[in-house]
């Protein structure tokens, strides 16, 4: 079998619509007129437009789970056992796997239960793509600790939505793969440190790898303290993952960085610049 | 009957102003308007917002997101935009035909009176033959006002309706009475 996957090539039927991170942020209407719209965009019952926006998010859910368990499932079979990643990791990943299938199902009932069908949103396959690393230390990074730190605040977001609306099951669901995310982390977090116990250098170039990854899936200002995010930073739970409070205070200080540039990517593509035009 | 729509060139999403203007026309029929009808889409925000303005003319000013394929962002959906419409020439027809002159204005309408509206008006639409996904009225339906088996039944029966008044929506979504089905 095949390693180390190309995300231009997972497998998807055809009710998915995948598109990238470049193409999602490029859209020029997300900064005109901005200042005459609402203030916060977190999402919470009380918007006119809550229960449509909360759909979307979970369609984004669904897919990040789909990526999420291609991204585990590709480290315990990419890697050699023992040359390349220690045996206890891969079960670990395996472990994880199992977990984001369950989540997927979820994903789907919950879905089914808000009225949205499978592939009714566009795919960013974002996600997937930062489990490309051919490191299994990177991929830890990339994968365990931005991606599923990134789930942790995604979450936490969903769960509060369902509390405040009084929707049982999301609220229930949401909970439950909540607390499978901070073990994720935590299992990334340990890992991380266990393999790099000997080499600094390793360990700057994943936790460098971190940062990168954590700004692209800020989405460009989608999650950050600020409210004009529609998804806050869960930084309760992060530090029951294991994230210190730099780590979460250089997260929070980046995501409303990627806010800012996003918002300038936006006014180029809007000025002109082709490039970044989706269609 | 003449629809218009507006801008006819757009530069910020893909939409395309002539097919816009025959699904309203297709539309507008369906949902037995007899008025002209102008559509003005704003498509410098991706919010999907409508507002109706009723006179001689019906005029509906779009947030671009409204007619948008969640697939593929800034392209239009064809089913989405009948949708749209749909919706609101529904909610024009309420009010010019009479039973809804206490309906607050839809800048006023609480999110309970709205999401009620929205439900009398998906029904409708779903037995015009209007591609529309009853679960996802319900799950806002329940948003607003509660996950309970009896809010479910009310659902079932705003759903379900033809020919309220404001009043009746009101009693049939509050609880208070129901209407009851002609034999």
């Amino acid at each position: 079998m095949r390693k180390f996957f190309p995300v231009e090539e997972l497998a998807r039927d055809q009710r998915f619509e995948q598109i990238t991170m470049r193409q999602a942020q490029a859209d020029p209407r997300t900064v005109l007129n901005a200042e005459s719209r609402n203030k916060t965009n977190r999402l919470t019952p009380d918007r006119a437009d809550a229960s449509d926006r909360a759909r979307g998010l979970m369609h984004g859910i669904f897919v990040g789970e789909i990526q999420a368990l291609e991204g585990a499932g590709r480290t315990c079979w990419d890697f050699e056992t023992g040359t390349e990643a220690p045996f206890a990791l891969k079960l670990d990943m395996a472990r994880q796997a199992w977990d984001e299938a369950r989540h997927v199902e979820i994903s789907v009932k919950l879905s089914d239960w808000m009225g949205t069908e499978i592939g009714q949103f566009a795919e960013n396959t974002v996600l997937f793509e930062a489990a490309c690393s051919n490191d299994p230390v990177l991929r830890l990074a990339g994968v365990n600790r931005a991606l599923e730190g990134l789930a942790i605040d995604v979450f936490t977001t969903m769960k509060e939505f369902g509390d405040l609306a009084g929707d049982p099951f999301l609220e229930f669901c949401e909970d439950w793969m909540l607390a499978d995310e901070v073990t994720h982390v935590k299992m990334g977090s340990d890992w991380l440190r266990r393999i790099t116990e000997n080499d600094a250098e390793r360990r700057k170039k994943a936790l460098e790898f971190q940062q990168v990854v954590d700004k692209l899936f800020s989405f460009g200002g989608t999650r950050s303290d600020s409210k004009e995010s529609p998804i806050g930073l869960a930084r309760r739970f992060r530090e029951l993952a294991g994230f210190t409070d730099t780590e979460v205070e250089d997260i929070a200080e980046m995501s409303l960085k990627a806010l800012e540039e996003r918002k300038a990517f936006a006014a180029a593509a809007l000025a002109g610049d082709t490039t970044a035009d989706p269609a | 009957m003449t629809v218009t729509v507006t801008p006819e060139e757009f530069r910020f999403v893909h939409f395309d102003a002539a097919q816009t203007a025959r699904i309203a026309d297709d539309v507008a029929r369906l949902t037995g308007i007899d008025r002209p009808v102008q559509v003005e889409i704003d498509e410098t925000t991706p919010l999907s917002r409508v507002r109706i303005d009723l006179g001689d003319t019906i005029v509906l000013h779009v947030e671009s997101g409204a007619f948008e394929d969640t697939k593929r962002p800034r392209h239009q959906s064809e089913t989405a935009t009948a949708a749209s419409l749909a919706r609101c020439l529904l909610k024009a027809r309420d009010r010019l035909e009479g039973g809804f002159g206490e309906a607050p204005t839809d800048d006023d309408l609480t999110l309970q009176q709205a999401a009620a509206w929205d439900t009398y008006c998906a029904g409708r639409m779903a037995r015009l033959g209007l591609t529309v996904n009853q679960q996802r009225f319900r799950y806002n339906f329940r948003n607003r006002f509660g996950f309970t088996d009896q809010v479910d039944t009310r659902f079932e029966r705003v759903w379900a309706a033809d020919a309220l008044t404001w009043g009746e929506l009101q009693s049939l979504t509050s609880g208070e009475s129901m209407v009851v089905d002609a034999p």
